[in-house]
């Protein structure tokens, strides 16, 4: 095997997924909207549900302004400062 | 085992290789430290030289890590210079290529060579020209496909999700024909002194053929073109962005012989290219249509006649020559170009 030169970057960090709440009683949570038709919709209904149910201590709307790149570092830094929770919605 | 005895120490080389998970499902050349060192010896460069981080897991495309892949692709060392220059145009941010990679769409990055490099590295720009049977458009454009996987994290079905896809993901790369073609070249066009080797990327959908062997005149041919063109994507998408128009010699004469440049085929096409609101209303004729944000400029779209247009604006429609000289056929080759997403993006060529 070491007869072949390695093709890939094996130096390139391992993404990991952040911890996952155990429950949403008194967070923040952050709705971002890909910009996808009808991601609103989905949104919408999503947040009556945790106000309804969840006991959220908050509920922030963000928008990217395309799904057909990533988040804006900003967003990302600003959604991170600030929330406990983020939902990404794709819809269609 | 030697390292340098062109993988054939290993009765099993390609099947190593396919175990590894780093191909694109043909076989692979073994990347053998010997023939490496010969390809990045022809770029001039040193091997830890960084190039581009490659998206969507932002890998380190040193020439090294380059030069294994063009080398595993098949690329002869003097292919090089352009598959270093293709991989840095792919990584523009203007590409996009965090989206092309990832999306449920299916582009795939078109290459397009100008210039000078074209003879050297004998680029098929003729006959076939979207075909097999040149070594450097199957292995230039399938060296940026394992690139795009190996060092970028491309893997199908894992990280990038297309739906569908195309054939153009095993390789993508075209010349243009310069020399059958009566207007400056699109690297020209897009500044570039016309004796540089250049290559231009789009992501983009697979080609697709417009036959028209009647039409004698420039407007009776683009009319033809552009109702081709207005299905693209779906036939109510409006605000598309760069898209390639591949003309044959035969219907580039044609509009030339009229007297019609670059220009003039872009801005018939676009004049062309317009509907009116009423047209495209969601569920007329089909569920797609404007997006909600665009209908609510308008206080009743079901009988508005304002026109929207198919592209932004007319310099979205990129045009080239290609293709053998007989033959009345051309090709559309839609961009994934969404507002704000991916653009044509170009590179020079450095020779070393």
């Amino acid at each position: 095997m070491s007869d072949y030169l390695d093709p890939t970057d094996s130096v390139a960090v391992p993404r990991t997924t952040a911890r996952r709440a155990a429950s949403l009683e008194g967070k923040v949570v952050t709705l971002l909207d890909i910009s996808k038709a009808k991601g609103d919709h989905l949104l919408d209904r999503l947040e009556e549900l945790l106000r309804e149910r969840a006991g959220v201590r908050a509920i922030v709307r963000k928008r990217k302004p395309t799904f057909a790149r990533p988040a804006p570092e900003p967003l990302r830094q600003e959604i991170l400062a600030s929330t406990d929770v983020v939902v990404e919605a794709l819809a269609d | 085992m030697p390292a340098d005895r062109g993988g054939l120490a290993d009765p099993d080389a390609i099947e190593t290789l396919f175990a590894r998970g780093v191909t694109d499902g043909l076989p692979v050349v073994p990347p053998t430290r010997e023939r490496v060192r010969r390809a990045i010896e022809a770029t001039g460069r040193d091997g830890s030289e960084l190039i581009a981080l490659v998206p969507p897991n932002y890998g380190r495309a040193t020439v090294e890590k380059i030069a294994i892949n063009a080398v595993m692709a098949g690329c002869r060392a003097a292919y090089l210079p352009a598959v270093v220059a293709a991989v840095a145009a792919v990584c523009d941010d203007a590409f996009d290529l965090h989206g092309v990679s990832a999306t449920t769409n299916a582009p795939a990055p078109l290459l397009v060579l100008n210039g000078p490099v074209r003879g050297a590295l004998d680029v098929n720009c003729g006959a076939g020209v979207f075909g097999p049977g040149w070594r450097a458009n199957a292995t230039i454009g399938r060296a940026v496909r394992l690139v795009c996987v190996n060092v970028g994290g491309a893997v199908p079905g894992v990280v990038s999700m297309s739906t569908l896809a195309h054939p153009g993901r095993y390789t993508y790369c075209i010349g243009e024909h310069e020399e059958a073609s009566p207007w400056d070249s699109l690297a020209v066009e897009h500044g570039f002194a016309p004796g540089r080797s250049t290559v231009a990327a789009l992501a983009a959908d697979a080609p697709l053929g417009v036959y028209d062997h009647a039409s004698r005149t420039a407007p009776d041919l683009l009319a033809t073109i552009a109702a081709s063109l207005a299905v693209i994507v779906n036939h109510k998408m409006t605000h598309w962005g760069d898209t390639l128009l591949v003309l044959s010699p035969e219907h580039a004469a044609t509009i030339a012989g009229d007297g019609w440049g670059k220009p003039e085929i872009r801005r018939f096409l676009h004049e062309r290219l317009q509907r009116p609101v009423r047209e495209l209303v969601p569920g007329r004729d089909g569920g797609e249509g404007l997006p909600e944000h665009v209908l609510r400029k308008f206080a009743d779209p079901g009988r508005d006649a304002t026109p929207i247009p198919k592209f932004r604006a007319p310099e979205h429609l990129k045009i080239v020559v290609a293709g053998g000289r007989a033959g009345r056929f051309s090709a559309i080759v839609p961009g994934w170009s969404f507002a704000h997403g991916s653009s044509l993006v170009f590179r020079a060529i450095d020779a070393p």
